[in-house]
């Protein structure tokens, strides 16, 4: 069983804030992480080698410095890391991106039994990738996955959606896009770091994957950003209720949420 | 030197505590680029993982460091990700854990190895405010002593403008104060709310926050910096010049000398305590050494009255530190805390702004994270003593010098908000009770400074 589990590097948004005059990203002192969800999609693939004893490939696209969440991965135990980086790709948008990585994937084998993503990347929000690469290899489409469990070429999965879950069975390939009620991502360990250190990533440029160059980066993405603003702040009531006794404090937060018909 | 309203250049400064011409910046920045060029010539670092023990063989001589082990719950019970600990040997260990390293703490407790004086800390306060740009004014610093601290506490603050639009402030209060009601960080805004920091700062931003205790006991409190197995680099071994307020380029001299000094024993493949000791005697050799010794009395003076440590500072240096030629005494920190019935609580206050941030905002800017189902890494030993014994006689003062607020006062105990916590370890030094034990939170929870 091949496992190939699609990672992003991604700016830590917890700190992130947008210059309020030029409407971008302020870099300075922001760090670059894995995204979290990718960590989730990440844990469902090892789980899958400790108990199929599947192989686990991690693919990212980004600059050179992305190497690093690939070796992050293969300290939590994934066998291999490619890293497509090219001038090329710059400037990808959900439709670009999900072209150049369906080829990636093809390049490293032209048949993988699952594809995972994290349900979302925490920068763009979008959740397209996922879908978009499945639509580029055909493959079946499960989202918002929580739960997997695999018996030889079947598996049965659980989504979960605002109204409910669904149970889907089924056989791969398939593409999963993961959520963060699934499984705990596990930790590195010290020895897992230290193999990583020394392990080899594959880098592949845009001319390894065979791609069409119209359909790569700025020039392969319709989607053009228009404008970036920070959403103005809402009028709200504000309260504070936490100074009263502690009972009083929470009734008052029921009396409040009753009336605005929030609670019954 | 400030007062409430205005303040006074000092007329004299001494030579080494000028700094003209020196470049300004951040030290996380400049650890980084530093951690950086060691990769490249082949060192190896790994972040994250928090070595919680040391490890000792029959003879009593170091041979390793355990780290702690993740995902336990916060009743320390293993989660579905639970990593063990694990064990790294090593020849020798080289212990830079920073201000009251709780390893090296442990291992100066046990092994004997503390200075003549005990260690006297003080915690800074720092945070990074945004103004509009002002190319011009990069490279101006301030450093003050007096207001907002009384005359008995040594507490002075600092301005650094350090990019166009970034200017560093912090302020630094002696831990030996006596009123249980001091409070750091409001002290800090005091500082930032004189007119002489408001000429740096005023229309600014505060973005980011950190809190550190500093060791400036200075020679006296230098514990033995070696042992068999191990060594002791930078403020974990005390190595702070306590009248400049200085430490790094210690710190850097004694992390280059423990590395020669581990070259020489990689070279003759002798690891003893008595080759290690050859740290001890290139350090011992070094002119920041002969610095530390002309220092020597400088923080003790100031224990006594601001008044009296300005003299006492000022004969150390025309006389190259040979007077006061005895060892002026002081005694441990927390010995300094008198009774809420013979202090003034201070009542000063002004309303939160952008530039003057409460603690909580400012504790949210320090970027501290610890997962919230792991065990508390802050243990109140005895939590009864809290409320029957502290709060009776000195008003709680974790409450008020915790820089990241981590102790709130419920109705019938101290609630410890652990994932507050900023690792500065104020409330080791400062606990009048000696009730309050930090251990190690998971592994690469914490602080996340990236500019400080």
């Amino acid at each position: 069983m091949h496992v190939i589990v699609c990672i992003k590097q991604v700016p830590d948004t917890t700190n992130v804030k947008i210059n309020p005059e030029t409407n971008t990203l302020m870099r300075d002192g922001v760090e670059s992480i894995l995204n979290p969800f990718d960590e989730y999609a990440l844990e469902m693939g090892l789980k899958l080698k400790d108990t199929q004893g599947a192989r686990v490939s991690v693919i990212t696209m980004g600059p050179p410095q992305a190497d690093v969440i690939l070796r992050d991965a293969i300290a939590r135990g994934a066998d291999d890391g490619v890293l497509l980086t090219d001038r090329a790709f710059a400037g990808a948008d959900t439709l670009a991106t999900s072209y150049a990585l369906s080829l990636a994937i093809r390049k490293v084998n032209e048949h993988p039994d699952l594809v995972l993503f994290g349900k979302q990347a925490i920068d763009g929000d979008t959740a397209q990738v996922g879908p978009g690469v499945s639509e580029y290899l055909g493959y079946t489409l499960l989202c918002n996955v929580k739960s997997l469990t695999v018996q030889g070429n079947h598996f049965q999965a659980e989504s979960v959606y605002e109204e409910g879950s669904d149970i889907w069975e089924g056989e791969f390939p398939c593409v999963m896009t993961v959520l963060k009620e699934a499984p705990a991502p596990r930790f590195a360990s010290l020895k897992g770091c230290m193999n990583a250190r020394k392990a080899k990533t594959q880098w592949l440029a845009a001319k390894d994957t065979n791609a069409d160059p119209e359909r790569l980066g700025l020039k392969g993405s319709p989607t053009k950003v228009v404008k970036i603003f920070s959403p103005p702040v809402r009028d709200c009531e504000m309260k504070c209720v936490w100074k009263s006794d502690k009972a009083k404090a929470l009734s008052s937060i029921l009396d409040a949420l009753k009336k605005k018909g929030a609670l019954k | 030197m400030l007062t409430e309203k205005g303040g006074m250049q000092i007329p004299w400064v001494p030579g080494l505590m000028h700094a003209e011409g020196y470049p300004v910046g951040s030290l996380t920045k400049l650890t980084i680029y530093l951690a950086q060029l060691c990769e490249k010539e082949g060192a190896e670092i790994y972040t994250g993982f928090a070595a919680t023990e040391l490890v000792e063989d029959a003879q009593g001589r170091i041979i390793g460091v355990k780290t702690g082990a993740k995902g336990l719950d916060h009743k320390g019970g293993q989660k579905s990700n639970y990593l063990p600990a694990e064990e790294i040997r090593a020849k020798t260990v080289v212990l830079g854990e920073g201000a009251f390293g709780v390893l090296t703490n442990r291992l100066l407790n046990r092994k004997k190895m503390h200075g003549a004086r005990p260690q006297s800390y003080a915690v800074g306060v720092k945070e990074i405010i945004e103004v509009s740009p002002n190319p011009d004014r990069v490279g101006e610093i301030m450093h003050t002593f007096g207001y907002p601290s009384d005359m008995k506490t040594y507490g002075g603050g600092f301005v650094y403008w350090t990019a166009p639009n970034q200017i560093m402030v912090g302020y630094v209060y002696g831990l030996d104060y006596a009123n249980p009601s001091a409070n750091p960080h409001k002290l800090f805004r005091k500082f930032k709310a004189h007119p002489a920091v408001q000429a740096f700062i005023r229309g600014g931003k505060a973005v980011a926050y950190g809190a550190k205790v500093i060791p400036e006991g200075g020679y006296y409190s230098v514990p033995q910096l070696y042992n068999d197995g191990v060594m002791i680099v930078g403020d974990a071994g005390g190595l702070v010049d306590s009248l400049r307020i200085k430490g790094i380029h210690i710190a850097m001299i004694s992390g280059r000398l423990a590395g020669e000094t581990l070259a020489e024993c990689w070279k003759k493949n002798d690891f003893s305590k008595q080759q290690l000791g050859q740290y001890d005697v290139k350090l011992k050799a070094d002119p920041v050494w002969q610095q530390l010794k002309r220092v020597k009395n400088v923080r003790a003076g100031f224990s006594k009255h601001m008044f009296i440590g300005v003299m006492n500072a000022g004969f150390a240096w025309a006389t190259c530190g040979a007077l006061p030629f005895w060892q002026v005494s002081m005694e441990e920190d927390y010995k300094g805390m008198r009774p809420l019935s013979e202090c003034k609580p201070d009542e000063w206050d002004i309303p939160t702004s952008q530039l003057q941030p409460d603690r909580l905002t400012d504790v949210f800017m320090s970027g501290t994270k610890h997962e919230e189902d792991q065990p508390c890494h802050i243990r109140i030993l005895d939590k009864d003593r809290c409320v029957k014994e502290c709060l009776p006689k000195y008003g709680a003062p974790c409450l008020h010098f915790c820089p990241a607020q981590v102790y709130t006062l419920e109705e019938d105990h101290i609630q410890v908000d652990f994932s507050n916590c900023m690792h500065c370890k104020t409330c080791q030094v400062k606990d009048p009770l000696r009730n309050v034990e930090w251990n190690f939170p998971q592994g690469g929870d914490g602080p996340r400074y990236t500019r400080m």
